[in-house]
């Protein structure tokens, strides 16, 4: 455009303004957020030493990669351990997401397009479970596993992941499903599909983006779950992340490197998953399908 | 190709009846045009017929089979949706090739169908396109191109013009009207443009709040139309309908308007008028069939003109008559005021009675 006329130009300042209040704001969000972690890098790279030293060390004088050695090795009982809570918190996340997803799917498509008896009670229901906290639940959660022979096996956590993930899971994927026009599923079923065939093709690849979104949301409550893995599990072998880092690094020691670099070495999936796949959440798959 | 028989079909979303007890049977190869105002149950009949919508009551059969239960995959029908459907994920390629994937065909025969069909709707340079990256046009010629690929016994087809601009939806009806012809493909074609519907269709189903109207060939809707609304509803600008009264007078009768004046009728239209059960009667008149003269003369009846609208081709008069405005066409040359006092001679030949209570359209015996 060209900036032909003054009148113009004046609007356009007031708009600049606000964009550079915009961009000061989130400078600021990004400061708050990113100071944690860069420091959580930086003490992770030090030395014991120097990581409590007053004043402060701001930038490590002898930058190692110690922490991350022994953390990574197994011959090393720290390594050992370290990496044995990663694993079981590798198998417990992965499993609830893939079961959350395999259960909300289903759950969602059928709230969006089916209606039936109870339906509303149902989806009401479902979200009613969110609007408590979830420790209120952890006492009858932990007298049914017990009930259940699951105390002490990851099975109790992903059951009791899975019942905390699915209600926004669910929610989240019916907003999916109640935005991809209905007439899509009606042409791949007069195109020759069967109901589930015309789910399965058209409608499944258009949901994915808010079955990634619903994936990473499942993974990750999963993943930093604290206070459940904390009391249904008792043997140093099964712990997850959150409560073996607590316990072993926390409690025991005062290696504040070590439990840097293994909290580090905690976000990274996440990070990674994000990475990976933030490219599905650029757009709305369903643009061009229908007249608008 | 295959024959449709709608029998007392039925869709009531509780109390209201989106489609009201309608009957029709379109015939092997027959192109039929579904026309009626906005929300008076096209879509649903067509989402009826392709198995879409569960029947309330009533049968649907395609061929010799009573299609009722049957899933829309085997019914062996194809559609064009009101808002084109198109798979967003996949190129127009891929959009124009998945029924015939379904259907299992050979990858050889799906690449020569989906060519085929691209070379007809001109668009072999979109074929990698996806939807989005689509005008509004085009995409509309995707959706087509989508049913035209196949061959099923039935075409339904939802408005699938309405979003060309004049030229390429004139040259678009005559390929469709082409292609009906060389497959004397059974087409059901909903539509809001009489002229297509006139253009196409070898018969015309008019609609209105659910309800069948009539249904017949296009011609015979515009000279008998069977009601007050089909009347109004086909025929552009729409026929005048002028509320009047009928009396005998001397022997003869006459239908009298509210200023007063008394128009004799014709013996055919007596008899008509004798068969009637009210005194109330409205005249119908197309444009074309209303002589307009700037004198008295006998059996013309005194107007008033309201608006002169030249279009080049025709002038189109608006008068006041007996309540109600009347529309007349003249010739260009034909030189008309507002508020001139005009007579208006009707053509006994080609008016229209109706029935002032029933609507219905008055038969002669
Ligand atoms: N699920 C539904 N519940 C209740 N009423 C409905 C439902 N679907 C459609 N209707 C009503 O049925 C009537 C017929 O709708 P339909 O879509 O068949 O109209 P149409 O003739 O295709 O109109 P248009 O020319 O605007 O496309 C409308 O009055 C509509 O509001
Ligand atoms: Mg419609």
């Amino acid at each position: 455009m060209a900036e032909t006329s003054t009148a113009r130009a004046r609007p356009r300042k007031r708009v600049d303004r606000w964009r550079w209040a915009g961009r000061i704001f989130l400078g600021l969000m990004l400061l708050y957020t990113a100071v944690p972690m860069v420091w959580m890098l930086l003490t992770s790279i030090k030395s014991g030493f120097a990581a409590m030293q007053l004043p402060p060390q701001w930038w490590p004088a002898e930058p190692t990669l110690a922490s991350y050695q022994k953390l990574l090795d197994p011959q090393n009982s720290v390594g050992a351990d370290f990496l044995h809570f990663f694993w079981n918190s590798l198998i417990v996340s992965t499993l609830t997401t893939i079961l959350g997803v395999i259960v909300a799917v289903p759950a969602a498509y059928a709230f969006s397009r089916f209606r039936f008896p109870g339906r509303n009670f149902l989806f009401f229901a479902v979200l009613l479970r969110n609007m408590f906290p979830a420790v209120i639940f952890l006492v009858p959660l932990f007298i049914l596993m017990r009930w259940l022979g699951l105390v002490n096996s990851h099975g109790s956590l992903v059951v009791t992941y899975l019942t905390f993930g699915l209600p926004l899971s669910i929610w989240l994927l019916k907003g999916f499903y109640d935005n991809i026009p209905i007439q899509l599923e009606q042409a791949a079923r007069i195109d020759g599909a069967t109901r589930f065939q015309a789910f399965l093709k058209i409608v499944m690849p258009l949901s994915v983006p808010g079955i990634i979104a619903t994936a990473i949301y499942s993974f990750i409550g999963a993943w930093n779950e604290y206070i459940y893995a904390y009391t249904f599990l008792n043997r140093n072998d099964q712990l997850t992340l959150p409560v073996g880092i607590q316990r072993f690094f926390s409690e025991n020691t005062t290696d504040f490197p070590g439990l840097m670099a293994a909290s580090f070495m905690m976000s990274v999936p996440v990070v990674v998953l994000f990475l990976v796949l933030q490219k599905y959440f650029v757009r709305a798959l369903t643009e061009g399908a229908v007249k608008h | 190709m295959a024959r449709v028989v709608l029998d007392d079909l039925m869709k009531s979303y509780g109390n209201f009846h989106a489609v009201n007890h309608v009957s029709l049977t379109v015939e092997d190869g027959e192109f039929v045009a579904l026309v009626g105002p906005s929300g008076c149950g096209k879509t649903t009949t067509l989402n009826l017929v392709a198995g879409l919508l569960p029947i309330t009551s009533g049968d649907i059969t395609i061929g010799d089979q009573v299609v009722n239960d049957l899933d829309p995959k085997d019914r062996d029908i194809a559609m064009v949706f009101q808002n084109y459907a198109l798979y967003p994920q996949k190129s127009v390629y891929k959009n124009l090739a998945f029924p015939l994937q379904m259907r299992k065909l050979p990858r050889d025969e799906i690449d020569r169908k989906v060519k085929e069909a691209a070379r007809v709707l001109d668009m072999t340079h979109l074929l990698e396109r996806k939807p989005r990256e689509l005008s509004g046009g085009q995409q509309q010629r995707v959706a087509l191109g989508r049913a035209l690929v196949r061959d099923p016994a039935v075409f339904l087809m939802d408005e699938p013009l309405s979003n060309l601009d004049a030229k390429l939806r004139v040259q678009m009806r005559s390929e469709l009207k082409r292609f009906h012809h060389d497959l004397q493909a059974t087409i059901i074609y909903v539509t809001h443009d009489q002229l297509e519907a006139v253009t196409m269709a070898d018969k015309m189903a008019v609609m209105n709040g659910g309800n069948l109207q009539q249904y017949d060939s296009p011609a015979q809707v515009f000279a008998h139309p069977a009601n007050m609304f089909v009347a109004s509803f086909i025929g552009s600008p729409a026929m005048s309908l002028i509320p009047l009264e009928a009396s005998t007078v001397d022997g003869n009768i006459v239908l009298t308007g509210a200023e007063g004046w008394s128009l004799p009728l014709s013996s055919f239209n007596s008899r008509k008028i004798q068969n009637a059960k009210t005194r109330k009667v409205v005249l119908g008149a197309r444009h074309s069939t209303i002589k307009l003269h700037k004198t008295a003369v006998s059996d013309a009846v005194p107007a008033k003109a309201y608006t002169v609208e030249p279009t080049g081709d025709v002038t189109f008069v608006q008068a006041f008559l007996s309540g109600a405005i009347v529309n007349i066409s003249v010739p260009p040359n034909v030189d008309v005021a507002p508020d001139e006092q005009i007579w208006l001679e009707f053509d006994q030949e080609r008016m229209h009675l109706f029935d002032g209570e029933t609507e219905m359209a008055i038969k002669a015996d």
